[in-house]
């Protein structure tokens, strides 16, 4: 079942250049869909677009078959969670407790039952040492964790993360993916990540490409990444182990492509 | 003129219920004109370690000698104005401290306040950014309507501009994307090569170690853990796993195909060595 639905939609923030531009895609009900593109390729555009922060000049956007508008934006907005890139600008709360609580009392979750929650979800992002600390003196690190507890705690049924975990050190972040791919193996949650972190892609369902405001690629991870070249001219990069298959054919030797390294090696050692 | 830390020790908030022993006595010998990577996981005290380098934060014991300067706990620094201007230090996502109305502005910014007319700064400024590769049609646009990657170039440029003797960088491609990231790398390494100038770089990235520095320093636990070339520190894998750092990948390829019967050489370090190793190998069986 389709969960969102973009069909042909545009934006600009100044007259002169679009954004996004006759942007379609659907994503699947409980899928772990990945967007990648090069820094100002309208990636946090579309999120933006997708949770009503921002109004699209044309096309429509359907969530859950809801054609998002002022009419059912809150309906929608009540499914959704998103976690910026930087926490600071979401912080609400004067404690990290209070400040998972905000979304909570938001939802109407009865307060004898809100402690409990909290401490769940700080625990999962290894925050739990820290309920009583204001947020905006934590790292950048830490506060994206606290952002991350925050809004997993209102268990939204699409949740967007535009580069949540850039501030987190390489395992830290492997510590937030994991327990964010728990969570989204556990619920029906449909998964949206805009990533720069090759890793993370190739452990997504679906990867879209996009290149000033347009989807220049859409498919598997498997399927887009072994495209060294065309990657590369989207100013992003392919895997290792793509570019280790070109050179090795550039030396004559022939080996099937492979979007890890694993599958690399398994391939290499048929050659032995 | 080396960079020297000896027993450098900080403690946050020293005599408080809240006291943090950041450094725990470090003792290092930055080369002069190297590129160097500083690691650690988060917490053990690298973006302290390079606080100190201008005088941001003061040692609460040990001493720091950098550009002629010492700087120990005991004895207040004098004339911290030169020593900021000659050891730029480049925040984590320094596009969040940009507040002037145009590009060039912000980036003049930096030379006026250290003395220098409006033109020479202006002229400083221009340069600079074209050193970031941005172009004249930048100048005048409001650094909030460029993108991340371009916010960043800008805030690079506004420190550049000052000409400093040391650059340091804490996690300078922290949310860039892979080609911009490259590219920021190579600027780094345009400055170094270029003006044998020193930089220090605080990053997560052990691609951008194996392919840009040329010596590297794990900090651990508040302490200096080892300081190594990059060349050597990539060939003894115990040593990362016991860090716990994911090697590069031409480094975890070698390893998985030794694993399984190959005979590549630990000092494979690049892709086409490592293509051409392979090649060897396969040829050899063959």
């Amino acid at each position: 079942m389709k969960h969102i639905e973009v069909k042909d939609v545009s934006f600009r923030y100044d007259e002169n250049s679009p954004a996004v531009e006759n942007v379609s895609f659907s994503i699947e009900k409980g899928s772990y869909t990945t967007i990648i593109g090069h820094n100002g390729s309208g990636k946090s555009t579309i999120a933006k677009l997708l949770i009503g922060l921002l109004e699209k000049e044309k096309g429509e956007i359907l969530i859950d078959g809801l054609p998002l508008n002022l009419e059912n934006l809150m309906t929608i907005r009540s499914k959704m969670g998103i976690v910026f890139q930087n926490p600071d600008n979401q912080f609400i709360g004067a404690t990290v407790r209070d400040d998972i609580a905000f979304g909570l009392e938001n939802h109407c979750v009865p307060t004898e039952k809100m402690d409990a929650i909290i401490e769940e979800y700080a625990q999962k992002v290894n925050m739990q040492n820290f309920m009583e600390h204001e947020p905006t003196k934590l790292s950048g690190g830490q506060k994206q964790r606290v952002a991350i507890a925050g809004v997993l705690a209102m268990a939204p049924e699409i949740l967007i993360f535009d580069e949540s975990t850039s501030m987190l050190d390489p395992q830290g972040r492997d510590e937030i993916n994991r327990v964010i791919r728990q969570l989204h193996a556990e619920t029906e949650m449909t998964l949206i990540s805009i990533s720069h972190d090759m890793e993370e892609v190739t452990k997504s369902d679906y990867v879209i490409v996009m290149d000033q405001g347009h989807v220049m690629m859409a498919g598997k991870p498997e399927e887009v990444l072994l495209e060294q070249d065309k990657l590369v001219q989207l100013k992003l990069d392919a895997p290792f182990s793509v570019k280790l298959q070109n050179e090795l054919q550039h030396l004559g030797i022939h080996v099937e492509k492979s979007t890890n390294l694993e599958g690399m090696v398994e391939e290499l050692c048929q050659l032995l | 003129m080396p960079i020297t830390l000896e027993n450098l020790q900080h403690v946050y908030a020293a005599n408080t219920p809240f006291s943090y022993a950041a450094l725990n006595g470090v003792d290092l010998k930055i080369t002069e004109g190297k590129i160097t990577a500083i690691i650690g996981a988060t917490g053990s005290g690298k973006s302290t370690l390079v606080q100190h380098l201008n005088a941001l934060l003061l040692p609460t014991g040990g001493k720091l000698t950098i550009l002629d300067r010492t700087i120990t706990a005991e004895e207040k620094p004098q004339h911290l104005k030169s020593l900021r201007k000659q050891v730029g230090l480049v925040f984590q996502f320094p596009e969040y401290q940009l507040f002037e109305e145009t590009v060039l502005k912000d980036v003049a910014f930096g030379p006026k306040n250290f003395g220098a007319t409006e033109q020479e700064a202006n002229h400083r400024a221009q340069e600079a950014l074209k050193r970031v590769g941005l172009d004249a049609s930048y100048f005048e646009k409001s650094p909030l309507d460029l993108s991340g990657g371009q916010k960043r170039r800008v805030a690079i440029a506004g420190i550049l501009a000052m000409e400093p003797e040391v650059l340091v960088l804490d996690e300078p491609t922290a949310g860039l994307d892979p080609q911009g990231a490259q590219q920021m790398m190579a600027l780094f390494c345009r400055f170094n090569r270029e003006q044998k100038k020193t930089v220090l770089i605080v990053t997560h990235d052990m691609e951008h170690v194996l392919n840009y520095c040329d010596e590297v320093v794990v900090m651990k636990d508040g302490k200096l853990f080892t300081h190594q070339k990059v060349t050597d520190f990539f060939q003894e894998l115990s040593l990362l796993k016991e860090l716990n750092i994911l090697p590069p990948a031409v480094v975890r390829m070698r390893e998985m195909l030794n694993e399984k019967g190959f005979h590549i050489p630990s000092s494979t370090l690049t892709l086409s060595a490592l293509a051409k190793e392979i090649r060897n190998e396969v040829k050899h069986h063959g």
